[in-house]
């Protein structure tokens, strides 16, 4: 941990770290020494040798102000570090998630944020309050065996000789604890999942008849099973206790029989009796104590994995030398292929160009690739063969920011901020003039939307992100876009038509959008597809079926057209359909 | 305002940064509060607490015992003449009997409390569920499932350190020193009094440092929710501003914030650390027993106490501030458990949908909306003195821009929500005057969120028929046109959806079509969801919605006006009221709202038909 603790931390903070270890290591030894101190100042007593007595009291009450200092500066020192590793991991995380290409972020933003977030927190936490204790409960004991060999050497190598076996049952104790804890975990989490669950589809449960008396046998069964694996882990548990109770004990009554044996031998005096054994418990103590944070210390030791897999994360490569766009507005595939994982192509061998000015139009079942497509655009991820030039340059050799100027997007996730609805918009392009951000609005129907809302425009959207359906989101994220004016849109109309209200807007953005930008849309209306310059229609394996204007695949009669005549003549479900 | 939870992580999370510094009395009616609501959920395991107790104070006492025999081996040795060899092994012998006795009796009490513990989280988690079996759908939707999530998670983790560890550690804590003092007493009183002689500093010093502390751990818990939120807002809206261009200045932002909240921590922190390790140092080890050994030499010169009883006191006394850090530590472990119960008891007391004294059943297929207006908040008015008939067997089709109300009036036929004002009926009887489980069997619903649970697809299929044989399930689920789609699964229907049943959207929304089909209700709520899918499976969704048309009284939650053309009536929302109501050509010819959005609606079809390349 203290390896990983010093990767985080990074070159410039190691020496600071450093010496926070110097100085706990130094407490402990010097709290072991004074404790040790005991042994002199019982014998002075003993023998009635008063100022011998008093003056071993002296060295101790050196020792007390030493070790005063001494806590004084660990413990400030341990803080310091603590609020050094928080910051550092706070901006280091941040320095690196904005280099990592966006696509890495899918489906983990939440997970990330919790690392970012508790993560760092309790990370940071564990490098202060956790660290000492271990560095102590190593350094006391270490003293006080080392001074004990000062006042009898046979005890001494006793203490020696105990010092691992303590620490090897109280790590065989803590690990079967952290066994039994894990699977208690894994139980409870199971039918914790499952109470969600049962909270999560309420309305279908109670709809198709499963009301809390009719009851919803996976949730009783994870209860039930949670129950059972909990009783059984307790028993694990309670073992491993045991096992530390019963290694502590051994140690400690063999170091009696033996003090006592050396004793009837006449080899140990009483009064060395009492306080050797007495300064060994206090050896005792902090060598069991180590085993108790071994739960503790392994979950922080999680935390810092999970952290430095995010810092491990390969950056998106920006180029050295970034060139300038030579052909504006103009997107090329040239034998693309791609895959999200190893081994299963989402993309094979694409090659396309969709010219500047003109609206290409992706048709194909789900999975053939279409989104895949645009954000190889916007460079998500980087292609596992051939080229992607947006501008007429590869992606590869643009800067994000250069690259990210000729696109706006409008994807199906969208995200607001918790800023006013006018404040998400102008995110498209923070200098535009009021009038600008009024005009976007109005197209994209938000103004519809800020008419609607108590607060108008000045509505913060996360405090209203209830009042905003999937399709209004979708508007705003259009308005962004035409904010922006970007000499490439890349557009999923997918839940943007989701009613004719919505599509009404999108399709009127769409027109603006049209005169002065390139087109790449996902499209899912008839219109869009009909209006295309292009269609790029995908099969199931991610390769392009067919390609040209609506006119061109109708009369070459393959599968567009094949779908064309199922999709006219269903137009629409009717509602009487399956009627008698 | 249909189910919403589809769409939560794309809402950032809210942060009241206005709220008002708390006073200190509102900090501890809070704590007052959760104190109670602890005690009231903890009741099931008091009695194993109790009992856990109860073991670790003989469990404590026999933790003393090591250090009397020491005193005693002590006093053996330094009687003086010859030694009693049998007195010594006995004592010997009492060390080890006294060890085990304390390693039995704490296991004891760990193990009882660890099974009551194990036996609350069941109980507290059955009583969750029967609660949220009744409060009303409506609530499901408000972000309710990250607050059930917080509560059977993280909640009943935090109480779980209270009753399996917190009564029994605390209990030793105070056990042991206390069972060392009675020890010191009974060696002389004035070695008691200068074995307890450095603790009043450190309680002084803690004292002052406790002062003000509640509405300082507030401000700074505030601290720590406000950053948790700037990073997750950092981390969510990354990939937006990235593609804007906006990185740099968020990754400003965020960095500002960053460090200013290290600033405010290590302020917020550091003074309490200081009194802290000021206050600690007077109760350390090699403090107190230089306290011990000082005033001991005084008591042995003036012949009080024999040096034996000075040693084995100051023994005893380093070992008793230790059970002090365990208390206060302890303290901070409660305060978070207690504020974990009140979130729980909070939960338990939703409010739930009142059910009917005296329960009528429904005569007849046939909704009416009898002057209904309702609000989600109070203030608002969502819907507004809506009155509506849908005969039985009818098919009735709502439409309207979005925030009409639509989803909202739909959902009241399943009961979502009571309504404010009028009334909602169901072959002539109130749906507040219908059971619940009557009022499911008549009234089903297929909204737009798909909901899937994680069970195989036949189970997922017959979930209102759990009888249901295959054969049934597949007849659905070829109506439902995804029959071919699940035999082509790793394991057909007993795929698991989330494990090798990996749906798309379209593909779980057919799913959910055959559950429908296949629980054949009287009554059905529809959102006609489409336009997500890509367009192949989207012709395969109309085609399977298709197969609920007909025998049943049908609400449609329309989007597209084409598919509703032929709906025995229409009706147009707006804003919370009826516009307008009829069949399409009743509405095309009134020439009103209806008759508008249809025109713009053709527009569309017809440019995409005829392919010509306008749309208005």
């Amino acid at each position: 941990m203290i390896r990983q603790l010093r990767r985080v931390l990074g070159p410039e903070h190691q020496g600071r770290y450093t010496r926070f270890l110097v100085w706990a290591t130094v407490y402990g030894v010097l709290q072991g020494l004074a404790v040790s101190l005991l042994v002199p100042i019982a014998r002075s007593l003993a023998e009635g040798d008063w100022s011998g007595a008093w003056r071993w009291i002296g060295v101790l009450a050196i020792a007390v102000v030493c070790c005063g200092i001494a806590h004084y500066i660990q413990a400030m020192r341990a803080f310091n570090v603590a609020l050094v590793v928080l910051r550092t991991m706070h901006l280091n995380i941040g320095d690196h998630l904005v280099t990592l290409p966006i696509g890495w972020f899918a489906g983990k933003t939440g997970s990330v944020a919790q690392i970012a977030s508790k993560g760092t927190m309790a990370a940071g936490g564990a490098a202060a309050h956790l660290m000492t204790p271990v560095v102590i409960g190593i350094a006391a004991p270490a003293s006080v065996t080392v001074s004990m060999f000062f006042f009898d050497w046979r005890i001494g190598l006793a203490l020696l000789v105990a010092a691992p076996l303590i620490a090897l049952a109280a790590r065989a104790a803590a690990g079967l604890i952290a066994r039994s804890e894990h699977a208690a975990h894994e139980a409870a989490a199971e039918s914790s999942e499952r109470v969600i669950e049962f909270a999560r589809c309420q309305p279908v449960l109670r709809a198709f008849g499963r009301t809390s008396d009719a009851g919803y046998p996976p949730l009783t069964e994870a209860i039930a099973t949670q129950q059972k694996v909990a009783r059984r882990t307790m028993v694990e548990s309670v073992l491993g206790l045991a096992l530390n109770g019963v290694a502590i004990q051994l140690v400690f009554t063999a170091l009696v029989v033996l003090a006592a044996a050396l004793a009837l031998g006449g080899d140990l005096t009483g009064i060395d009796l009492l306080a050797l054994l007495g300064v060994a418990t206090r050896f005792v103590q902090p060598v069991s104590e180590i085993g108790e944070f071994g739960g503790a210390l392994r979950q922080i030791r999680g935390e810092l994995t999970r952290i430095q897999n995010i810092m491990d994360t390969r950056p998106l490569p920006e180029p050295t030398r970034p060139a300038t766009v030579t052909a504006p507005g103009q997107v090329e595939f040239d034998h693309v292929g791609f895959g999200y994982e190893p081994g299963t192509p989402v993309l094979d061998d694409l090659t396309f160009t969709v010219p500047p000015h003109t609206m290409t139009a992706l048709v194909g079942p789900s999975g053939s690739g279409k989104t895949t497509i645009t954000r190889l655009i916007a460079r998500f991820y980087d292609v596992d063969a051939g080229t992607v030039r947006v501008g007429g340059i590869d992606v590869r050799d643009q800067t994000t920011e250069d690259l990210m100027a000729q696109l706006a997007l409008v994807f199906q996730d969208v995200y607001l901020f918790d800023d006013t609805l006018r404040g998400n918009i102008r995110l498209g392009r923070p200098d535009a003039a009021e009038a600008e951000v009024d005009e976007a609005a109005r197209l994209a129907g938000v103004t519809e939307i800020a008419d609607r809302l108590p607060n108008g425009w000045d509505t913060r959207v996360g405090e209203a992100g209830t009042a905003l359906s999937g399709g209004e989101r979708q508007r705003v994220s259009v308005a962004r876009a035409i904010l922006k004016r970007a000499p490439i849109v890349l557009l999923d109309e997918a839940t943007a038509a989701l009613d004719p209200e919505n599509e009404r807007f999108v399709q009127r953005s769409l027109q603006t959008l049209r005169e002065h930008a390139t087109l790449v849309v996902i499209a899912h209306k008839l219109s869009t597809v009909v209006n295309a310059d292009q269609i790029i229609v995908l099969d199931e394996h991610g390769r392009i079926a067919e390609r040209g204007t609506h006119d061109d695949l109708l009369a070459r009669g393959g599968r567009y057209a094949a779908f064309w005549h199922e999709r006219s003549s269903t137009r629409g479900w009717r509602l009487e359909a399956a009627r008698p | 305002m249909t189910a919403t939870v589809s769409t939560e992580p794309e809402v950032a999370p809210t942060v009241r940064e206005e709220e008002p510094p708390p006073a200190e009395e509102a900090a501890k009616a809070e704590a007052r509060a959760s104190s109670q609501a602890l005690s009231d959920l903890l009741a099931p395991a008091r009695p194993s607490i109790t009992a856990g107790v109860i073991l670790q104070v003989f469990g404590s006492i026999a933790t003393i015992a090591p250090y009397v025999a020491i005193a005693e081996l002590g006093k053996t040795f330094l009687a003086g003449g010859e030694v009693d060899r049998a007195r010594v092994w006995w004592i010997c012998a009492a060390v080890v009997v006294a060890l085990l006795a304390r390693t039995l009796l704490s296991g004891a009490a760990l193990s009882v409390t660890h099974f009551a513990d194990a036996r609350l989280q069941g109980i507290i988690r059955t009583r969750i569920v029967e609660r949220l079996g009744r409060v009303p759908l409506g609530w499901f939707t408000q972000n309710s499932s990250g607050l059930v999530r917080k509560a059977t998670q993280n909640d009943i983790n935090d109480i779980h350190y209270l009753v399996a560890h917190g009564a029994v550690e605390t209990t030793a804590a105070i056990t042991v020193p206390l069972a060392g003092l009675a020890y010191l007493f009974v060696l002389d009183w004035r070695l008691a009094l200068v074995g307890i002689a450095t603790i009043p500093f450190y309680l002084v010093a803690y004292a002052v440092m406790a002062r003000g502390m509640t509405a300082k751990m507030l401000e700074m818990n505030q601290g720590i929710a406000r950053i948790s939120a700037t990073i997750v807002e950092f981390v969510s809206g990354i990939s937006v501003v990235k593609t804007f261009g906006q990185a740099g200045r968020a990754h400003a932002a965020y960095r500002t914030a960053a460090t200013r909240f290290g600033d405010a921590y290590g302020a917020w922190v550091r003074p309490m650390l200081r009194t802290d390790a000021l206050a600690t140092i007077p109760i350390s080890a090699p403090a107190v027993l230089l306290v011990n050994l000082g005033f001991g030499t005084w008591f042995v010169r003036e012949g009080w106490v024999s040096v034996v009883d000075v040693v084995t006191a100051a023994l005893v006394a380093m070992s008793l501030p230790a059970a002090i850090m365990t208390v206060s530590f302890g303290m901070q472990a409660r305060r978070e458990a207690a504020a974990a119960a009140k979130r729980i008891t909070d939960l338990l007391a939703t409010p739930v949908l009142p059910e009917p004294a005296d329960p009528r059943v429904p005569t007849s297929a046939q909704v009416r909306f009898d002057g209904v207006g309702f609000s989600y908040d109070g203030q608002h008015k969502v819907l507004r003195d809506v009155s509506l008939t849908l005969p039985v067997g009818t098919v009735t089709a709502l439409v309207g821009p979005s925030g009409s109300g639509k989803s909202t009036l739909a959902t009241l036929v399943a009961r979502f929500h009571d309504v404010d004002e009028g009334s909602v009926s169901l072959g002539g009887v109130d749906v507040r005057n219908i059971a619940t489980d009557q009022l499911y069997r008549q009234v089903g619903f297929v909204l737009q969120d798909v909901q899937l649970l994680h069970a195989t697809i036949a189970d997922n299929i017959r979930l209102a028929r759990p009888d249901a044989t295959l054969d049934q399930v597949r007849d659905a689920a070829r109506l439902a046109q995804i029959d071919d789609r699940v035999l082509a699964l790793p394991r057909g229907y007993d795929s698991v959806v989330g494990d090798d049943a990996l749906l798309s959207g379209g593909e779980a929304q057919r799913v959910s079509i055959a559950r429908a089909i296949l629980a054949d209700p009287p009554v059905l709520v529809l959102d006609e969801a489409t336009a997500f899918a890509d367009p192949e499976s989207e012709s395969r969704i109309q085609t399977a919605l298709a197969q609920l048309v007909g025998g049943r009284t049908l609400l449609v939650i329309a989007h597209r006006l084409a598919s509703i053309v032929s709906a025995d009536q229409i009706v147009v929302l707006d804003r919370g009221r009826i516009a307008e109501t009829g069949t399409h050509e009743e509405l095309v010819t009134a020439d009103g709202v209806y008759a508008r959005m249809w025109r713009a609606h053709q527009g569309q079809a017809d440019s995409a038909v005829a392919g010509e390349g306008e749309t208005r």
